[in-house]
């Protein structure tokens, strides 16, 4: 029971930077309808930022966070006006082949800067004031501080986003764009800054994920492409386009796949996943948590 | 006629060419063949039925591993791994078939995408059956033989790549029977609307599921002639960048237009080839062409040239 406990603990860490991850891709298909195939690229990015910044500059922790917050935001705006502003009048599959064509060349631009090697952020915790003093025992569990700091951060970041969402008036256009783009513009909501605003949240989202789980995992330039499936499946999983289904499928998905590596077989891991995408695709293509609604 | 013609003096010009080339030059000629068998298979289900699929790099994997698998516990030689190959490959395209029924756009590209992941997990891991990151790796193709007589040796690069263009030559004929049979005026209908084509009495199940088959096919094809040509295979060589690689030709050339993939392969292949030190950059290049070429002309290079010469 303790090992059990111990390890939907590892599965929330894991899951709460699925959300983060997903939480943005579904922010982008949700508002703007851009499956955007580079979002694993955003979160190997902010880990590369990360580990420049904490070890190349020597920056504190806080810093580096911002820093990271602030070039994977400006990588989304990049990102926006490739993905989104030349091919927004034009069919899906678009936008799909062309973020799966930024994704290659950011993976291969990563590879020639940073080389191939798998790389990890020293993450010194004793030196971040108030992590620094969290237990690192709960009950039978033992979360070291640079985990606990995971589930923590992506529960401020998405209250932050909901409580954004709900109340503020761009919060107001983003969700208004999500119902139904044509009446958001005659009812005044400026589309392209909202389209902007999206991709930098969401890619700052992904960024501040990659960062943190650096510190736990390797960071190397194609770690992307098992994220942005991992977020794919929360998505999808989740409900195209659903906040808080993203939120509660994520944390589901990484649970699942600890639980699935502690009883099942390691290697199954990453298998059960796609195998469940499927399965929910096939069956309940709204996603577990979606209500039914017909698609065009 | 005139295409047959055609396609006839490029096999020809190829036929004769490791006269003049070095063995370097073959190789890459033989590369770019796999290639072109590879983006004119994705052009029948991306380009003609309009499905989009990333999972190329995974029915190519399937066809490599099948010959190679093959070789290693039955013995069996390169005429017979060919046809395995191809209805291996066929039947996983057959199983990816069956979600597309009901999936459109970024879902189907997504089941694509996971069921190449699918593929290269299992290819790397199950050590016991595929060799797992090392890999299977092969004998020297065994001569073709019929009843004791020695017909043709496959043992030299010379042979192998007469082999494999023989094969290429037979694939794109039969790419393009499809095409343009009826069949290929099925899935045309498809790709353009898919209601329409069910209410005028087209059996899209079928159409779509052939299509995916076909493509599967010749993938499969391509990778059996990859395996004995690499004398082995690693699931890195499998990965979802080729599948980027193959949509990126497929794109450049043009969706649909049967040429197009054909020259886009051709450019994709030749193109690290004359940038010497840059080749390093070729992933790079290639992502990079992808995102300007669906920006400034999605409809490819020789899609671009049609619609003007139907002005």
């Amino acid at each position: 029971m303790d090992l059990f406990l111990q390890y939907v603990a590892n599965g929330v860490v894991t899951g709460s930077t699925y959300v983060l991850v997903a939480v943005g891709l579904t922010l982008i298909f949700g508002i703007l309808g851009v499956v955007n195939f580079a979002h694993g690229e955003f979160y190997m990015i902010g880990g590369y930022v990360g580990i420049v910044a904490i070890t190349m500059l020597k920056l504190p922790v806080l810093a580096a966070i911002a820093v990271v917050l602030l070039a994977a935001a400006l990588v989304g705006l990049v990102a926006e006006a490739i993905l989104h502003k030349p091919l927004k009048s034009r069919d899906a599959t678009n936008s799909i082949i062309s973020s799966f064509g930024l994704a290659v060349a950011l993976q291969n631009a990563a590879l020639l800067v940073m080389g191939p090697q798998p790389q990890r952020l020293n993450l010194d915790v004793s030196k971040i004031p108030v992590l620094s003093s969290l237990p690192t025992d709960f009950g039978p569990v033992f979360l070291p501080q640079q985990r606990t700091l995971i589930p923590l951060t992506m529960v401020i970041l998405i209250g932050v986003l909901y409580a954004v969402l709900k109340y503020t008036w761009t919060g107001r256009s983003l969700r208004a764009m999500a119902q139904h783009a044509t009446v958001a513009r005659l009812c005044g909501v400026r589309v392209q800054s909202v389209a902007v605003v999206t991709f930098m949240v969401g890619s700052a989202l992904a960024g501040i994920a990659g960062m943190l789980m650096s510190s736990i995992f390797f960071v190397y330039p194609v770690v992307g492409n098992m994220i942005a499936l991992k977020a794919f499946t929360v998505v999808i999983l989740g409900g195209m386009g659903n906040v808080a289904g993203a939120a509660v499928a994520g944390l589901l998905l990484g649970i699942t796949e600890s639980l699935t590596s502690a009883y099942v077989a390691n290697s199954m891991r990453d298998v059960v996943g796609f195998v469940f995408v499927i399965l929910v695709l096939l069956f309940r293509p709204q996603g577990l948590f979606g209500k039914a609604a017909e698609r065009s | 006629m005139k295409p047959y013609l055609i396609g006839l003096a490029v096999a020809l010009v190829l036929a004769v060419a490791p006269f003049v080339l070095g063995g370097y030059e073959t190789n890459v000629l033989m590369m770019m063949l796999f290639f072109v068998i590879l983006a004119v298979g994705l052009d029948l289900v991306a380009g003609y039925c309009g499905q989009f699929s990333f999972a190329t790099g995974a029915f190519y994997g399937l066809g490599a591993y099948t010959a190679a698998i093959m070789s290693r516990d039955l013995g069996s030689p390169i005429w017979l791994n060919l046809p395995a190959g191809a209805v291996v490959a066929g039947l996983f395209g057959l199983l990816l078939g069956i979600p597309a029924l009901r999936l459109k756009g970024h879902f189907l590209a997504i089941v694509t995408i996971a069921f190449q992941t699918i593929v290269y997990l299992v290819i790397s891991q199950w050590t016991s059956f595929t060799g797992g990151q090392v890999g299977v790796s092969l004998p020297n193709p065994a001569p073709l033989t019929a009843f004791g007589v020695t017909l043709v040796q496959l043992g030299s690069l010379r042979s192998y790549y007469w082999l494999t263009l023989a094969v290429a030559v037979i694939c794109l004929l039969l790419a393009w029977r499809l095409a343009h049979s009826r069949l290929g005026s099925e899935w045309i209908a498809i790709r353009d609307d898919e209601t329409l084509a069910a209410a005028v009495g087209i059996d899209t199940t079928r159409g779509k599921l052939t299509a995916f088959i076909a493509s599967a096919a010749l993938a499969g094809v391509a990778g059996v002639l990859t395996a004995h040509a690499m004398r082995g295979v690693t699931p890195d060589d499998f990965t979802i960048w080729i599948s980027a690689t193959v949509v990126a030709m497929m794109v450049l050339g043009g969706r649909g237009t049967f040429i197009g993939p054909i020259l886009g392969a051709v450019f994709l292949v030749l193109m690290p080839e004359v940038l010497g030190r840059l080749a390093e950059y070729k992933m790079l290049i290639y992502g990079s062409l992808l995102v300007l070429a669906i920006t400034l002309m999605p409809e490819g290079v020789i899609g671009r040239l049609r619609r003007r010469a139907a002005r």
